[in-house]
């Protein structure tokens, strides 16, 4: 439903996105991560056909956003992340000039009802600029949805809700990929991502880093990675291994944490029965989703 | 192929101006000036056309020649009055409705959220254009209805060249104003902020309805521009009876003195000066859409008097009165004729300069 091929934007002779390609099949919710200015926001204008790319192309459906911008606009819905509307018209009235943009006959009223229910917006009659940014959050939302579209992006949809408008936003979204609308989600808050999508991308320098399912980004992340926590009953003698990365040692080196580049849990009991100390526990730490993620911007940003 | 929305945009947009409060207290100031002067009008005509009446009686009794102290009196002249009022109060009307179309869009941050619908750029440009011509055009037809109304109120009716010439009027106050529109339009496109956008504006405003009038009639300015005033030619050069033989020639066979070439000379010089002097205002005037409006507006409401004006005989009170009219009117079209495009081709540029600067906006 969504594909980058080869997505590259340059801004003064620095590159905000850098060869992406990505592809987020249909009915898939899709997370784009990423640290600020890793290129996140800059994508989605490109794919929702406000900007035009340096060189590459996106894709909606199968058409190419730079040379059908409407019919593209008219399949997707989008919210951006600083969402803002007329200060001076209603919910309804924002809603309703939305939809006549579409081009949306007599069954926007019925949508636009619909809708501000759903966003839990109806029977607000006061003014957007009278609005929390919350509210306008909900209201982003049900802009991103008035057209039936086939795909919604969403630019840090969560980054103005309270727990409960939090909490309404992944309800929403459920229900519309429920119904098979592609989503695509862009933040910045890993645990968000998480907690609606089914898969990611990381994002870091304009580049895509990693994407599949969050099992395959936590095994692709760890696997670089091992820590071992080691308790045992008498000192430890120092430990040498080619995987062994750091060795820190607490309690009279009565305890230790282990990072290697592998699992080297049997090569240290062999080790430390040789040296005659017993074991009172040996673990290896299953790596943090955070950590995950955060290895991957480091490891980028170390490249760059 | 076009979509619906430069229609539902400028719908919007004539919406939002006629429901704002700031076109609201402008056109009710607005109002009330041109009321105010139109009633001061309406009476002074009704006096004016009395006095003329009682002239014309003395006149056909004293077979006295025609003279521009004999035109007859028109309702237009109130008009012209109005044409003052419209040179400040409706040039910030047409400001005040400009200044911020787009830079509003970009601080409410609703510009990205109204170019992700399906739509072509340049249709919010140009909707937004649409939606302030149409107020602009509606606050001018409710002056005219108004003015119309007052007029008919104090017993005159205007005839069908009055009121093709009100009509007319009300289309150059339309241009005026939608000049400064496009002005402001264009800043709203340029400025971060509204803010800075109504400060450029002033900016240009003053620019172009004082600083270039006044530049153009500046004499140090002459004086770089075209040069010094030729000096005549000195009266210590020449004697008493010199003098006496240029304002008495002896004979049609007398040969030219030294003083009528010296005086022919100067002629000619001063009238190369004056033409060059001329040129080099009228072609500075023509930026400012004020000056191009005041200068037409005379023409339509008092055409008589922008004859007068143009042929510089207003002060020779034995020429023939030039007729009222359209048909006067159609005589000064040839001479007012670059006022008449500069009026169109102001806003025009200023529009196009919004159009280009607002399809290469950088939205991020």
């Amino acid at each position: 439903m969504i594909r980058c091929e080869h997505l590259c934007k340059v801004y003064h002779g620095v590159p905000a996105v850098d060869d992406l390609c990505l592809e987020v099949p249909e009915g898939e919710v899709f997370g784009l991560l990423g640290p600020n200015g890793a290129g996140k926001s800059t994508t989605i204008l490109m794919l929702t056909g406000l900007i035009e790319p340096t060189s590459g192309a996106c894709y909606i459906d199968d058409l190419e956003v730079a040379t059908h911008p409407i019919e593209v606009k008219k399949k997707i819905g989008y919210m951006p992340e600083d969402v803002g509307f007329y200060p001076t018209l209603t919910a309804e009235e924002n809603l309703e000039y939305s939809a006549k943009l579409y081009g949306m006959g007599k069954e926007r009223k019925e949508r636009i009802k619909e809708l501000l229910a759903l966003v839990g917006l109806e029977g607000v009659t006061k003014e957007v600029g009278g609005f929390s940014k919350g509210m306008r959050q909900r209201l982003g939302i049900a802009k991103a949805l008035i057209n039936h579209p086939k795909a919604i992006i969403l630019d840090e949809p969560t980054a103005n809700l309270d727990p409960q408008g939090v909490a309404d936003y992944r309800r929403i979204i459920r229900h519309v990929a429920d119904q098979g609308t592609t989503v695509l989600v862009s933040s910045h808050i890993l645990s968000e991502v998480s907690k609606v999508c089914t898969s990611a991308g990381i994002l870091a320098h304009g580049k895509l880093v990693a994407h599949g399912t969050w099992d395959e980004l936590a095994r692709i992340g760890g696997d670089e990675k091992v820590v071992i926590h080691i308790e045992t009953r008498t000192p430890m003698p120092d430990l040498q291994s080619p995987a062994l990365v750091a060795a820190e040692f607490a309690e009279n080196r009565h305890r230790a944490r282990i990072v290697a580049t592998v699992d080297i849990r049997d090569e240290l009991a062999d080790t430390l029965a040789e040296a005659g100390v017993a074991i009172r526990s040996l673990e290896a730490e299953h790596p943090d989703i955070e950590d995950v993620f955060l290895s991957y911007y480091h490891t980028t940003e170390e490249a760059a | 192929m076009r979509t619906e929305g430069l229609r539902v945009i400028a719908a919007k947009e004539f919406r939002d101006h006629v429901r704002s409060r700031r076109f609201h207290i402008l056109l009710a100031i607005f109002l009330i000036i041109a009321v105010v002067g139109l009633i001061d009008g309406s009476i002074q005509y009704n006096q004016q056309i009395e006095e003329y009446n009682e002239n014309l009686a003395q006149v056909s009794d004293d077979e006295m020649m025609p003279s521009y102290f004999g035109w007859k009196p028109s309702i237009l002249s109130a008009f012209f009055k109005m044409s003052m009022l419209i040179t400040t109060v409706g040039v910030v009307l047409g400001c005040a409705m400009g200044f911020d179309l787009i830079s509003r869009e970009k601080e409410s941050k609703s510009l990205k959220i109204l170019l992700s619908h399906p739509i072509y750029r340049d249709e919010v440009i140009n909707g937004k254009a649409l939606g302030g011509i149409a107020a602009i055009a509606l606050a001018m037809a409710i002056v005219l209805a108004i003015s119309f109304a007052i007029i008919l109120i104090f017993g005159i009716v205007p005839n069908l060249d009055e009121s093709i010439r009100i009509l007319l009027f009300g289309g150059l106050s339309f241009l005026l104003i939608f000049s400064y529109f496009a002005i402001a339009l264009f800043m709203s496109t340029v400025a971060k902020d509204s803010s800075n956008a109504l400060i450029y504006t002033l900016i240009i405003f003053i620019i172009l309805s004082t600083l270039i009038p006044s530049f153009a009639t500046n004499e140090s300015v002459m004086e770089i521009v075209v040069g010094e005033h030729p000096e005549p030619p000195g009266m210590d050069k020449f004697s008493a009876v010199d003098i006496i033989a240029v304002s008495e020639p002896v004979g049609d066979q007398a040969e030219p003195s030294e003083v009528d070439l010296a005086w022919e000379e100067y002629g000619e010089k001063a009238d190369a000066y004056w033409e060059k002097r001329n040129a080099f205002t009228d072609a500075v005037n023509l930026l400012s859409p004020s000056h191009n409006y005041q200068e037409m507006a005379m023409a339509v409401t008092n055409p008589q008097l922008a004859v007068a004006f143009q042929s510089n005989s207003f002060n020779d009170p034995y020429d023939e009165p030039p007729e009222s009219g359209l048909a006067v009117l159609g005589d000064l079209m040839g001479e007012l004729a670059k006022n008449i495009l500069a009026l169109f081709v102001i806003p025009a540029a200023f529009f196009g300069l919004a159009w280009i600067r607002f399809m290469r906006e950088d939205i991020r």
